[in-house]
């Protein structure tokens, strides 16, 4: 129930009471009156005088009252639909633009800028996290770097022994995954802050997705995995293409990671209307509905038991996801448990 | 050769100076940008190393600067920010090559040594190493009076490799001139391809062409 709705029942008990009141009032006053000057059934009188009145005067001015109230609690109350239309309207990425505020100095004006202050604090607060990871990918840069160039620099070195050689080689590839797992944060961390600027150029998106799929075909062979490229129509984007191909790339490498031995994967691109539409589906051991949700999320592992077998950041799809967003599309994924795993991606085209 | 190694992390310029060293450049080395623009302008260099993050005048300024005397010096632009802007922004100030930080030193001397490669060198369409060669013009492969077919990404792959012959070539060096990524993908991409490319171009053949350099990369050449 409504707040407006409430307060106008309230409104109108009490109204209904204050009637009562006064009609219990003026039939006493009415019933003595007529005590007084020996009419015969004065109780009788008093009752038809008093009903009468409230009748004639009492219910009109409830039913005013009610509407009066209807309307006053809308008034009040307006700013608070607007308030809250405003408030409908804030996420992660506007929290610097303030509700706008009346000035007046009302109750509601003051809630409104006690809310500005919280939303200006939980401001300040994201844009340190990102800038803390920022800061954090930046600084580990360099100690990446030397400890990757020295590592190498004792791989080449001829008094090794094969073992100490292995071993040197094997901390390299640790160190390059980490060295990936960093750019990624990076990456992210600047796409977070807008520091990101895409390379736009007019892009035919199928001569991209050929060259994907040929790298997929590729990536599967030796699973023995079967790709199939089921339509590829011709499509142009306005699109930073070293972005799509990462995005592309991104896709076929997970619908292999995350797929049974012999399974199959299939691309598509098709273009309907103003939309560029591009789906991978694999045959994968499926996503339970419980974390589907959730694996655009940053270093979400869904199964732990099955993930460590597959080397990977644990960002691929976050990148993937802004990848996307910042081509002003959108990307979802849909799964059955044991059954086929689709990823779909919606770009707009280029007029 | 001479290089000019513009780094103010003592660490990262000492193993770089070591391992040009090793590829038999001569080195210098300085710690900020001011000092590298009073050693270009008295030293010939063949590549310029340059960080971006200098103490003081950063690399893209001491880069402008540089252009601006009309100095021509292939310039090969490091950066710990690694992002893709800034690889733009750099190749815009006129650098001749750019590579994000952590490198492979392997990817760092091949890019030098790609810097140093005088123009025309390899113009010849066909290329060869021992008895496998390669038509740049109708892209056919034979070895020892074979044919070998390709696809049209063995192909740049193998055509890559060949130009290069004899040096390593690092994996984001391939990725970026085979598949023009600017990324590190974090796939075996690569390894599979070259893989493939050594099932046809050595499984049946000697001696082997296509060498795997532990932990660095790939060499084509005839020595293993």
């Amino acid at each position: 129930m409504t707040i407006r709705t409430r307060l106008t029942l309230w409104y109108a008990g009490i109204l209904t009471l204050s009637l009562l009141i006064i009609g219990f009032g003026t039939y006493r006053e009415i019933d003595e009156r007529l005590r007084h000057e020996h009419r015969r059934e004065p109780e009788e009188h008093a009752i038809a005088e008093t009903s009468e009145m409230v009748f004639q005067v009492g219910l009109p001015a409830i039913v005013l009252g009610l509407l009066g109230g209807w309307w006053l609690t809308r008034r009040a109350l307006s700013p608070v639909v607007g308030l809250t239309e405003a408030i409908r309207k804030i996420h992660e990425r506007n929290l610097r633009e303030p509700l706008s505020r009346t000035q007046n100095g009302d109750e509601l004006d003051r809630l409104t800028e006690v809310f500005n202050g919280l939303l200006a604090r939980l401001d300040d607060s994201f844009n340190r996290t990102r800038e803390f990871t920022l800061h954090a990918s930046h600084e580990l840069k360099t100690p990446l770097t030397i400890l990757c160039g020295e590592t190498e620099t004792t791989l080449h070195d001829e008094s090794l022994s094969a073992a100490e050689r292995e071993r040197a080689a094997s901390l390299l590839d640790e160190l390059r995954r980490l060295a990936r797992i960093v750019d990624g944060l990076t990456l992210l961390a600047k796409a977070d802050s807008g520091q990101v600027a895409l390379k736009l150029d007019s892009v035919r998106l199928d001569e991209l997705v050929r060259d994907s799929f040929a790298d997929l075909q590729i990536l599967a062979e030796p699973q023995q995995i079967g790709v199939e490229l089921a339509v590829c129509e011709e499509v142009i984007v306005s699109a930073d293409r070293h972005r799509l191909r990462q995005l592309l790339l991104n896709l076929a490498d997970n619908a292999v990671k995350y797929n049974q031995p012999q399974g199959r994967v299939t691309m598509s691109l098709r273009r309907s209307g103003d939309t560029a539409e591009f789906t991978v589906a694999n045959t994968g051991p499926g996503i339970p509905p419980e974390i589907l949700s959730r694996v655009f999320d940053r270093f979400f592992r869904g199964d732990p038991a099955h993930s460590s077998a597959v080397e990977g950041c644990g960002l691929g799809l976050s990148i993937v996801q802004w990848i996307v967003s910042a081509h002003r599309g959108n990307v979802k994924i849909d799964s059955a448990l044991g059954g086929i795993t689709t990823v779909t991606v919606r770009l707009p085209v280029q007029n | 050769m001479r290089v000019l190694v513009v780094e103010d992390e003592r660490k990262t310029a000492s193993f770089v100076r070591k391992a040009l060293q090793t590829e038999g450049f001569a080195v210098d080395v300085c710690g900020n940008g001011d000092d590298a623009l009073a050693a270009v302008r008295t030293t010939p260099f063949d590549v310029v190393v340059l960080d971006i993050m200098l103490p003081g005048r950063d690399g893209l300024s001491v880069l402008r600067q540089l252009r601006e005397r009309k100095n021509t010096m292939p310039v090969l632009l490091l950066s710990a920010r690694g992002e893709v802007n800034e690889r733009v922004e750099g190749l815009n100030a006129g650098a001749d090559d750019y590579l994000p930080k952590p490198f492979e030193l392997a990817e760092l001397v091949a890019r030098v040594r790609a810097l140093t490669r005088r123009s025309g060198e390899n113009r010849s369409t066909i290329l060869r190493v021992a008895d496998l060669a390669l038509d740049t013009v109708s892209h056919r492969a034979q070895r020892g009076g074979a044919q070998i077919e390709l696809t049209a990404r063995e192909y740049r792959l193998l055509e890559f490799l060949m130009r290069e012959a004899g040096r390593i070539c690092g994996r984001m060096m391939i990725l970026e001139k085979v598949w023009d990524y600017d990324f590190d993908p974090g796939t075996n991409l690569v390894d599979v391809y070259i893989r493939r490319l050594r099932d046809k171009i050595d499984t049946n053949f000697e001696p082997k062409l296509l060498h795997t350099v532990r932990g660095t990369g790939y060499v084509l050449r005839e020595s293993p």
